[in-house]
């Protein structure tokens, strides 16, 4: 089975004032195609810097990240915005949605810098609104709908290009326990029904265990643990 | 991204900030209006010297006549003695004979490139009669092309002849006036009579009478027009432009040139030659280079294009400095454009750093700012030149009121061409772009992780 990330001795440092901030140190982490993999760690291990760096958000300080076989840490500004367009779909905690734009626009919108026409680009947006549980309301501003229907649009958003890839950074992290459940569930269904690779991004090992086959432990920038799930 | 989207986002993220577009695009519309309004300012000037003058239609024309002994005088009149003297024996070793300005000439004269006509000029001195009114002018061929050009753009009264058979002519407003001071616009409709000097035919010829054979003829033409004309260059200019006939009918009548001895003279001759012929240049701008043409063919070549060059570069400069007043507060409202442009990327850095985040590349995002400052620019330019011509409008009438009390005639001080209109909203694009273009820049080179931090 082919890989959909591979890593090897992947580090990211930051200047800081005088000192190096070694945010990621020397990560050689592998996930398969279709995988669900949760990524652990406590705030500053590191776990948030590797998933914007697999989303094509960052450059590595070194070491190689490959995606679909495809080197990243060697992509050019223009071809890591065609990586972060076509191949991975962010979600984010705080849902990160355009809040002038209805729904439906929000989840068009990468569709529109990918060049797909409006009506288009439209259409398969309200189908992915279904998709994830949103019927109505399409038409509303995020700031009319609860954080779990927002967050149910960030989903349908990441898949607008279908991309293999879905990478959630702390998803459920601004929701109750009971809609976080039902976002958990959505990422569980994505992923077995469409055979999407999965990383997950938490604080939280029993979430985590929950819904992914795999874990991965950060701590200070370097791999802590892996283990199944 | 696709253009058509990226415009309507633009004009979304527009229609979000309405008070600070509208307050945007009113700054570069005050730009644009002290802009236009300063140029239009000058151009009404420049219109008002310069108008009568190129409405005359001699600007485009250049008065040919057959050299008397040899071509290419133009500019050589020389300053002290020496040069003179100079000058004298070079245009005696450049004597040529005498290039008759007959059909032949004229042909060759209508094949020079840029040329758009060429017609001979007749003029003829008649006796105009009606009623109890008698008096000598004279009578112009006017080519049926002329119509709506030059001073014909615009008649007193009636219109322009329909046709070139027809007896009708045209009369100027000074000598209309002559005839009946009160209502000169009533004489259209009316019938003159001409009379004029025609050569004898076989039959009237006077028999044993040798030399030139003369006969008086008469021919009544109705009036169609009245025309006002600035007299022409120089007295026979003036004289000769009272009555105007079409051309084709002043050639068919068999009207003598008595104004010389050697028009009468012509008339013994068989083949028709031409005392003077006026060449029409379509671009007034090819002038001098026809007139060089025309002087190397060996004909003397006149046009009063060169008079005015200098006084045309007068006026260049002066809407020169006048567009450089309007530019200062046009420079204004660009630093508003960045200020604004500034401001809005502060607010939308989030947004931003969304958009690079699910797939918007840096060339999307710096476009979208561009649009925005452009629309904003376009706003501003079309509300501008709207603005300009109101309150140009209002300075006129303010102007005019003023002139009038001081008894001068009313005149247009404000004039807004088309040109200025397309390059006022030209120029308010461009500023707009040159604005926007460092706030985008900054835009879509804004890292998305410290975008997406930020609030």
């Amino acid at each position: 089975m082919s890989l959909a990330v591979e890593t090897r001795d992947l580090a990211k440092h930051y200047a800081m004032g005088r000192s190096v901030v070694r945010a990621l140190d020397g990560v050689s982490i592998s996930l398969e195609a279709g995988e669900f993999v949760g990524l652990l760690g406590t705030s500053g291990s590191g776990k948030s810097t590797l998933l914007n760096l697999i989303a094509g958000l960052d450059h590595p300080t070194s070491g190689s990240l490959r995606i679909f076989d495809r080197d990243v840490g060697e992509m050019s500004r223009v071809e890591l915005s065609a990586h972060r367009r076509t191949n991975v779909g962010m979600i984010f905690q705080s849902f990160n949605l355009i809040p002038t734009m209805t729904a439906v626009e929000n989840v068009a919108l990468p569709m529109m810098f990918a060049g797909v026409v409006r009506g288009e680009r439209e259409l398969k947006a309200r189908s992915l609104l279904e998709q994830v549980g949103l019927g109505g309301r399409q038409t509303h501003r995020p700031k009319e709908l609860s954080g779990g229907e927002q967050q149910r649009v960030s989903i349908a958003r990441a898949l607008a290009n279908d991309p293999q890839i879905l990478l959630a950074d702390e998803p459920t992290g601004n929701l109750d326990s009971h809609t976080a459940q039902e976002i958990l569930a959505l990422l569980r269904d994505l992923n077995t029904a469409t055979a999407r690779t999965v990383l997950l991004v938490t604080h939280d090992a029993a979430l985590a265990s929950r819904c992914a086959r795999r874990t991965i432990t950060l701590l200070d920038g370097k791999v802590l643990a892996e283990a199944a799930a | 991204m696709r253009l058509a989207d990226t415009v309507h986002l633009a004009l979304r993220n527009l229609r979000e900030s309405k008070l600070r577009t509208a307050l945007t695009s009113l700054g570069v519309a005050i730009g644009i209006a002290s802009l236009v309004g300063m140029v239009s300012f000058g151009v009404a000037i420049q219109d008002q010297v310069l108008g009568n003058l190129l409405r005359s239609g001699l600007f485009d024309s250049v008065t040919v006549t057959a050299a008397q002994r040899g071509g290419g005088q133009r500019g050589r009149r020389g300053g002290n003695a020496a040069e003179r003297l100079r000058n004298a024996v070079e245009s005696a070793r450049l004597a040529t004979p005498r290039v008759r300005l007959d059909d032949a000439a004229l042909e060759k004269l209508a094949a020079i490139p840029g040329v758009k006509e060429v017609y001979p000029d007749v003029r003829v001195p008649v006796e105009v009669s009606y009623g109890d009114f008698s008096e000598f002018a004279g009578a112009t061929g006017v080519p049926l092309s002329a119509r709506g050009e030059g001073v014909f753009q615009r008649m007193s009264f009636g219109r322009f002849f329909p046709n070139d058979t027809d007896d009708s002519c045209l009369l100027s407003l000074e000598f209309a006036r002559r005839i009946n001071e009160g209502a000169p616009g009533s004489l259209v409709g009316k019938e003159i009579t001409l009379g004029y000097a025609a050569a004898a035919t076989p039959e009237t010829a006077i028999p044993g009478l040798p030399g030139v054979n003369l006969q008086r003829s008469e021919r009544k033409f109705r009036v169609v027009g009245i025309v006002e004309r600035q007299a022409g260059p120089g007295q026979v200019g003036a004289m000769f432009a009272a009555v105007m006939i079409p051309l084709a009918r002043a050639r068919a009548m068999g009207v003598t040139d008595v104004s010389s001895p050697q028009g009468l003279l012509r008339q013994l001759s068989d083949q028709r030659v031409y005392s003077m012929v006026t060449v029409k240049v379509r671009r007034a701008q090819d002038t001098e280079a026809v007139e060089k043409k025309i002087a190397d063919m060996g004909f003397n070549a006149f046009s009063i294009a060169d008079l005015l060059e200098s006084q045309k570069k007068a006026f260049v400069i002066l809407d020169l400095l006048l567009g450089l007043v309007g530019s200062i507060a046009l420079t204004v409202a660009s630093l508003g454009i960045v200020n604004t442009m500034v401001m809005s990327i502060l607010e939308r850095t989030r947004e931003i750093g969304i958009m690079k985040a699910i797939g918007g590349g840096d060339e999307d995002v710096r476009k979208i700012f561009l649009v925005e400052a452009s629309l904003i620019g376009l706003l501003g330019g079309l509300s501008g030149i709207a603005l300009g011509w109101a309150v140009g409008r209002v300075i006129n009438i303010g102007a005019n009121y003023y002139l009038q009390n001081q008894g001068v005639p009313a005149a247009n001080l404000f004039l807004i061409p088309w040109w200025l209109m397309a390059g006022a909203i030209a120029f308010a694009l461009m500023v707009s772009l040159v604005a926007g273009s460092f706030p985008a820049i900054r835009a879509a080179r804004l890292d998305p992780i410290q975008a997406l931090r930020h609030d």
